[in-house]
């Protein structure tokens, strides 16, 4: 296996707190890969450097070799770095099924002139965009929300709706942000089989911050560990959750 | 009064209201679709029909090169203007484009050789010749009066004006519907999802606001034709306002909403000048004339009140979470 993702010595402060203070670490291409920390490690602001939201001071980030810590988000995200946010952010006046279809990539319709110049192959695009966004939101349960606004839908729903949307962005490397925040349990083990499917069928890599420890061992072929800015364990979920240095950091005094 | 019965002042007052629409469309297409806040919308109808008047007095051309000039000419400022600021807040975006209106007006004013200055467009051609843009414009007014058997040039007006923002409505409508219309909309929402998910939410503001800027450029080509006659003091800022007015009027986040609001806006603007009886019979017509932007405001506060989103707005998509 090679690297898809290279963080190396990223920093990031604002003003005198050094919210990410040398964090290196690499994801594997086709790995399911979990990033934990306790809170303020500094997780979401290297999430935000990786996706091109926030500029790293230093370091670099490399995407399948080459470096994209300049590039801006959107740009990353049309490499196939595609993430989700922390408090899921729907787009509340736009139906269910708008916020997937507007995830396509290389819409022609999204060329003014080609709607008008060839509006032939921009229906065609659509009408494939609109059946892939069906079966997306079949397999989080939403397609009876389709018509929708998404005003309409609950936390758990959202984040739902977030991953649907994600996956619409055809990714290589999907960042999700603490995935399970609010989804109910039997929703979580769904969303997981789709993670696990998406890798198996289609090769995409995941990276994913996450609290659920559980799941987090459960699922992950790699996890990396924080802690104040830096990267302080990473390996086999065996592994990392017996280094007394996660132990202390993270999960507390031993019982 | 004789006059509220008169069919010449309401097609004026159609007329206005018309060239409102057109305004209007430019700000529903950067706000109520791209989420820009533009406060200086005025300054492209400016650029114009200064764009229009100029190339026809001072070079001689035909109107029908000069008017898609000038077109070009407000789309290409509206571009100038957003290639800097676009990328600020949208609370400095707004102090920016209000800015970038009053510096429009004040060169307008004062770089005479251009622009005629402070006299206006009379002054165009220099000092003692009066000068005039609007000989193509009569006659293809007429021609238009004579083809569809109007009864009066201002009646031709009201049709051309009327034809041309609701074309635009019906253009932008459509543009709207396709996957460029919804990245918009996706922007007015949430602008860092959508670069999260691969759209370069500058590019699509820029276009935005060209296309809105093209709109007020139009708007001013008409303004020119229908007063035959104008100088910087007619681009001051309020009428920016007037046609925010005009959409948050008719309803915010549709196209059609704001021809509604247009003619809404026309008739309080305009019926509040018959306003003769008590208690409005206190004042003197001057006095009167203010108060009619004190009623409009009434009106729009009442609005919000009740009836947030607008005429024709939906209120669902109001709320949010």
């Amino acid at each position: 296996m090679s690297a898809l993702l290279e963080v190396e010595g990223v920093v990031r402060s604002f003003g005198s707190i050094h919210a990410v203070d040398g964090a290196s670490f690499a994801v594997e291409q086709g790995s399911i890969t979990s990033l934990i920390g306790p809170n303020g490690a500094g997780k979401s602001t290297l999430f935000n450097v990786i996706s091109g939201f926030v500029r790293a001071d230093a370091g670099r980030v490399l995407l399948d070799g080459s470096a994209i810590e300049r590039r801006p988000a959107h740009a990353i995200a049309q490499a196939g770095l595609v993430r989700t946010f922390q408090t899921a952010r729907v787009l509340a006046r736009m139906t269910v099924r708008d916020n997937v279809l507007l995830a396509t990539p290389e819409h022609p319709g999204e060329r003014l002139l080609q709607s008008i110049v060839r509006p032939r192959r921009v229906r065609g695009r659509e009408r494939a965009a609109r059946a892939l966004s069906d079966e997306l939101l079949t397999l989080v349960g939403l397609q009876d929300h389709a018509d929708a606004l998404a005003s309409t839908l609950s936390g758990g729903q959202r984040k739902l709706l977030d991953f649907a949307r994600a996956l619409m962005a055809r990714p290589r490397l999907l960042l999700l942000d603490e995935p399970m925040a609010g989804v109910n349990p039997t929703l979580r083990v769904q969303l997981l089989e789709h993670v696990r499917e998406r890798r198996e069928r289609e090769g995409v890599t995941f990276l994913i911050v996450e609290h659920d420890l559980e799941l987090v061992m459960r699922v992950s072929d790699l996890v990396v560990v924080m802690n104040e800015g830096r990267v302080i364990a990473s390996g086999a979920p065996a592994s990392v959750s017996a280094d007394p240095r996660v132990v202390d950091a993270y999960l507390g005094a031993p019982p | 009064m004789s006059t509220i019965a008169s069919g010449d002042f309401w097609a004026f007052v159609g007329v206005v209201a018309g060239i409102y629409a057109l305004l209007g469309l430019g700000i529903q297409l950067e706000f109520g679709f791209a989420g820009l806040l533009n406060f200086g919308h005025v300054a492209f109808m400016a650029i114009g029909a200064y764009t229009m008047a100029i190339l026809v007095v001072k070079l001689g051309w035909s109107m029908w090169i000069a008017t898609p000039l000038a077109v070009v000419a407000a789309a290409a400022a509206g571009v100038a203007l957003g290639l800097p600021t676009l990328r600020l807040r949208a609370d400095y975006f707004a102090i920016a484009t209000i800015a970038f209106s009053e510096i429009v007006r004040y060169v307008a004013t004062n770089e005479e050789t251009l622009t005629g200055g402070s006299q206006g467009t009379i002054n165009l051609a220099g000092a003692g010749q009066a000068a005039s843009y609007n000989g193509d414009w009569d006659r293809f007014e007429s021609w238009v009066q004579s083809t569809l058997r109007l009864g009066s040039k201002d009646a031709a007006m009201l049709a051309i004006v009327w034809l041309v923002a609701l074309a635009s409505c019906t253009a932008l409508w459509a543009a709207g519907r396709t996957p460029w219309g919804r990245v918009l909309r996706g922007i007015r929402e949430d602008e860092d999802v959508v670069s999260s998910l691969g759209k370069n939410v500058f590019a699509f503001r820029l276009q935005a606001l060209a296309v809105g800027s093209a709109l007020a450029g139009l708007a001013g080509c008409f303004y020119a034709w229908q007063f035959s006659f104008f100088s910087p003091a007619d681009f001051a800022p309020l009428l920016t306002f007037f046609a925010w007015m005009i959409v948050i009027l008719g309803g915010l986040g549709r196209f059609f909403a704001v021809p509604v609001g247009a003619v809404v806006f026309g008739v309080l603007f305009a019926g509040t000048r018959f306003f003769d009886f008590a208690p409005f019979a206190w004042f003197d017509s001057a006095e009167r004339a203010y108060l009619r932007l004190m009623l409009i405001g009434l009106a729009i506060i009442g609005l919000i009140l009740f009836r947030p989103q607008g005429v024709l707005g939906r209120r669902e998509e109001l709320v949010l979470d």
